[in-house]
């Protein structure tokens, strides 16, 4: 009789002298379609299970007391002793890797389960939802100079259980769709634009919107023939753009960025300095998963608070070590709406960026910047759509005159403004004016 | 040393023959793909030190490619055995085909030919020189401490230093009915990350290295820590550069992203098939200075893309891209050369057994020049001498440029005026840029440190590098 692979794991390191451990089995299945325009070009399927198995290993070395671990991956077909061996040399290994002291999270009595909103993805096959996504995706690809080119869909079921040896059990099962598309448009040149897109729920119509607004947006680049004067702007960022500027503060406040002290940030701080003119920042992390990669039950919790930081997050270690609670990694977050409309932004000369090639922030620096693929710049008088050259700006310099559009943008992992606008904003562009 | 085939795949090989011969009662086509893969990364900084085997690049799995007389579907799982060959193929049947059983009125299926399926045995394995296995974790831990540990003494206004490597050891088993091929390589690849604080702001500088072989790289990482320490040093005096067109000389990191990034990405001719890559119709023209020649190939170079066939089974190549400026050739996998009626060139790429192949790069690069790089400077009334790739975006339709570098150090009057500006975007239309390339140098480096995905996923290994080239190219 087969033996489960977590019966096998747990006798293995028992065998092998661990003590300390901690086992993520993970159980993914997918439905995969690839399209080439209208036409299905691959469909494919997946089925795997693996493990992540991390040793850990407690010793003293000059007087301080030590904590080392490593990580292996195992997989069923993994003889026992092969598995035994590979703990064995990892649990050797752990002896090497001197970290300072800490306590594997414990499950605790008082915890309230994790817990996210049902999906009604539950109950339904890989392949129904992978056709209605496809039924969805193909809904407004209805006009002859701008179209879907390409577009690829994963329907995907992940089931996983965390255990280690402090107590913790728990598991969980979650399904999403996701995938990307890219619209062409041949009215004038000939433009695309790329964009991807992942739900936790059969929100179809929200794929639909995608679409008809990327194919409005592609429209709108085909139209674009030069990029804006160099110089400095007024910028209103779009859409992704919102959640790359804020996630600066979502990582700066990290607790591994904290205690390296690659951050300053300290609860009760006025993450965007203290001479604030405009808006001020509010931000809560959301809850994705019901248990982080460590076991700890995941709930929405309150970051910043007009400006102010009301938590240092993160996993168990690193808590540890600065002594608060642990909260988890988290990968969603979400900011309430702001007060001025999109339209009101628009009403002095402006750069209003609505698509990058890809627009990226380094949380280490604060710089922020990316190549302008459609924007509109408008003069005063006068709005023209324009490709090309670069934005290049610091979130130290431009965190003190940020200001929110009252009109929202609900993403997978992002809730929050559609638009930001930024002061004084370098952008390289074209030398004549 | 050559690398050692893997013993699971031998002992696991009667069975997936069995299953070969099994999916060929019932499709004209069948082929599997077997992988045997041990990636480890190692990394220490000032309270960090980690080590383990990295999730997405380790594990044995499969994958099988079947034709049905007229399209492909692929099952890619991790568990075999002789009793579950039946399993196996009966979800083929059930599971995998009805994907597509509902799809809207408005799509069909393609139509494609078999793919061709000629004899071939092969076997052979990479060389190295220590295995990273044997070398051992205690002694790659203490390597690696040892450089953090230099690298933050070098000054007090170092935060921090982090000294990593990783590597991947990995066995490949291709079979069809006609295929019995096998391959075991492994490489490694490191680096330094040095940080220095002004203020809120953090700089960091960033050195790779890489090898096609094992941990004889860590010697060759030993003497440059100091250096990468300097150089974070320099950056807390950098400021932003005022937008506008320079004259550059790039390093053959920065010349390695601009043929990766702006040109490389726009020959992968599986974006010929989806018409999204311009490059399809300068075929034949020039795109380029008459200096430039780039290559890209699987055996077009010795560095951590080298291997001796790709997923789909085709032996590996060296595809001259670009000669004397000239566009000459893409890249392409086996089912995108099919579609578009030219041969495949060994660059049908998996991440993992996990996903599916697609055209991707390998080693790519631009050969060397007959130019000095002090005569280079020396050309330069006001220009910079550009740094550190950190980060670029392919835009194959438009052959718009996105790239960054970390540094770009002010030349004036042809000498290095000592100041540095940072960070920088590099912007423009590629052929502009690579027919301005008025300089090559002679040396051509390549490196491997990074990663490479198709937009935002679908990482594989990659190597890129070249010459120092000159070219007018638009920073802000």
């Amino acid at each position: 009789m087969r033996i489960a692979m977590i019966e096998k794991i747990l006798s293995a390191l028992k065998t092998a002298g661990v003590e300390m451990y901690q086992i993520t089995e993970t159980k993914t299945e997918s439905a995969e379609l690839f399209f080439i325009r209208r036409s299905l070009d691959m469909q494919r399927k997946k089925n795997v299970c693996q493990a992540e198995v991390v040793v850990y290993r407690e010793f003293t070395e000059g007087g301080k007391r030590r904590m080392g671990s490593a990580a292996v991956q195992v997989q069923d077909s993994l003889s026992w002793e092969q598995m035994e061996e590979m703990f064995r040399d990892a649990l050797y290994a752990a002896g090497f890797v001197k970290n300072e002291y800490y306590e594997l999270y414990g499950s605790q009595k008082e915890n309230v389960p994790g817990s996210i909103k049902a999906s009604d993805l539950e109950g339904r096959t890989l392949a129904e939802i992978a056709h209605c996504f496809t039924e969805a995706l193909y809904a407004e690809d209805i006009e002859t100079d701008v179209f879907l080119n390409s577009a690829e869909i994963f329907a995907s079921t992940k089931a996983c259980r965390i255990i280690n040896s402090r107590g913790v059990d728990v598991s969980y099962r979650k399904s999403k769709i996701e995938g990307e598309f890219v619209v062409q448009c041949t009215a004038g040149q000939d433009v695309e634009t790329y964009q991807d897109f992942a739900y936790e729920d059969m929100d179809t119509n929200a794929l639909r919107r995608k679409v008809r607004e990327t194919m409005e947006m592609t429209r709108a680049r085909a139209e674009a023939v030069s990029a804006p004067p160099a110089g400095t702007y007024r910028v209103i960022l779009r859409g992704a753009c919102v959640e790359t500027i804020l996630s600066y503060y979502v990582d700066r406040s990290n607790s591994s960025m904290v205690y390296q002290k690659y951050s300053s940030f300290r609860t009760g701080c006025d993450v965007q300095g203290t001479d604030v003119e405009k808006d001020r920042i509010n931000l809560t992390l959301k809850a994705t998963v019901p248990y982080s990669m460590e076991g700890i039950p995941m709930r929405d919790r309150e970051l910043v608070k007009d400006g102010k930081l009301q938590l240092i997050h993160g996993g168990n270690r690193f808590a540890y070590y600065l002594q608060i609670e642990p909260t988890g990694n988290y990968r969603g977050y979400r900011a309430p709406a702001g007060t001025v409309s999109l339209d009101e932004m628009r009403s002095e000369p402006y750069l209003e960026v609505l698509n990058f090639s890809d627009f990226q922030m380094d949380s280490f620096d604060g710089h922020f910047g990316g190549e302008i693929r459609l924007a509109f710049l408008y003069d005063g008088e006068k709005k023209i759509p324009v490709t090309g050259g670069s934005i290049n700006g610091n979130i130290l310099e431009a965190q003190k005159s940020l200001v929110f559009s009252s009109e929202m943008q609900v993403e997978k992992n992002f809730e929050g403004p559609l638009a930001v606008c930024l002061e004084n904003i370098n952008v390289a562009g074209n030398s004549k004016k | 040393m050559k690398v050692k085939p893997s013993e699971y795949l031998r002992e696991i090989k009667p069975v997936l023959l069995r299953l070969r011969d099994r999916l060929l009662q019932e499709y004209p086509y069948a082929s599997i793909l077997a992988s045997d893969s041990a990636a480890k990364q190692y990394a220490v900084s000032k309270t960090v030190t980690s080590v383990g085997m990295t999730g997405w690049m380790s594990g044995r799995g499969f994958v099988v490619k079947v034709y049905d007389g007229s399209c492909y579907g692929e099952y890619s799982f991790n568990e075999i055995s002789e009793e579950q060959i039946e399993d196996i193929v009966a979800k083929i049947r059930e599971e995998l085909w009805p994907i597509s059983e509902k799809l809207p009125d408005c799509v069909k299926k393609s139509v494609y030919a078999m793919l061709e399926d000629e004899p071939l045995v092969f076997s052979d394995s990479t060389d190295y020189e220590i295995d990273p296995q044997e070398y051992g974790d205690e002694a790659i831990i203490r390597e690696l401490t040892a450089a953090s540990e230099a690298g933050r003494s070098y000054s007090d206004k170092v935060l921090d230093c982090r000294a990593f490597v990783n590597y991947q050891k990995y066995s490949k088993l291709f079979l069809s009915k006609n295929r019995d091929m096998e391959q075991n390589v492994l490489w490694m690849a490191g680096g330094f990350s040095v940080m220095a604080a002004r203020g809120e702001e953090l700089k960091s500088s960033y050195r790779g290295f890489s090898n096609l072989g094992g941990a004889e790289l860590l010697e060759k990482m030993k003497e440059e820590v100091c250096d990468v320490a300097k150089v974070a040093l320099e950056l807390l005096e950098s400021e932003p550069v005022q937008p506008g067109e320079y004259d550059c000389v790039c390093t053959p990191e920065t010349t390695g992203m601009i043929v990766h990034e702006a040109f490389g990405h726009g020959v992968e001719m599986d974006m010929f098939v989806k018409k999204r890559a311009q490059a399809e119709q300068f075929v034949g023209k020039q795109v380029a200075s008459n200096l430039v020649t780039m290559h890209d190939g699987a055996s077009a170079a010795r560095e951590v893309a080298t291997y001796f066939f790709d997923d789909e089974g085709v032996l590996a190549q060296d595809t001259v891209v670009i000669d004397k400026g000239i566009l000459k050739a893409g890249i392409s996998d086996a089912q995108s050369a099919m579609h578009l009626g030219t041969a495949p060139t060994g660059n049908g790429r998996r991440e993992s057994y996990q996903r599916k192949a697609y055209t991707r790069m390998t080693n790519t690069f631009f050969e060397g020049g007959q130019d000095r790089v002090e005569d280079m400077i020396a050309s330069i009334d006001y220009g910079f001498l550009l740094e550190e790739p950190s980060s670029g975006m392919e835009d194959p339709k438009n052959w718009g440029i996105q790239c960054m570098v970390s540094i770009a150090r002010e030349i004036r009057d042809g000498k290095l005026t000592g100041k540095i500006y940072s960070p920088v975007v590099l912007t423009g239309y590629v052929p502009d840029l690579l027919k301005s390339i008025s300089m090559v140098s002679e040396e051509v480096k390549l490196g491997g440190g990074g990663m490479c995905g198709k937009g935002y996923k679908e990482w594989v290994k990659v190597s890129d590098g070249g010459p120092y080239i000159k070219a007018r190219i638009r920073l802000g």
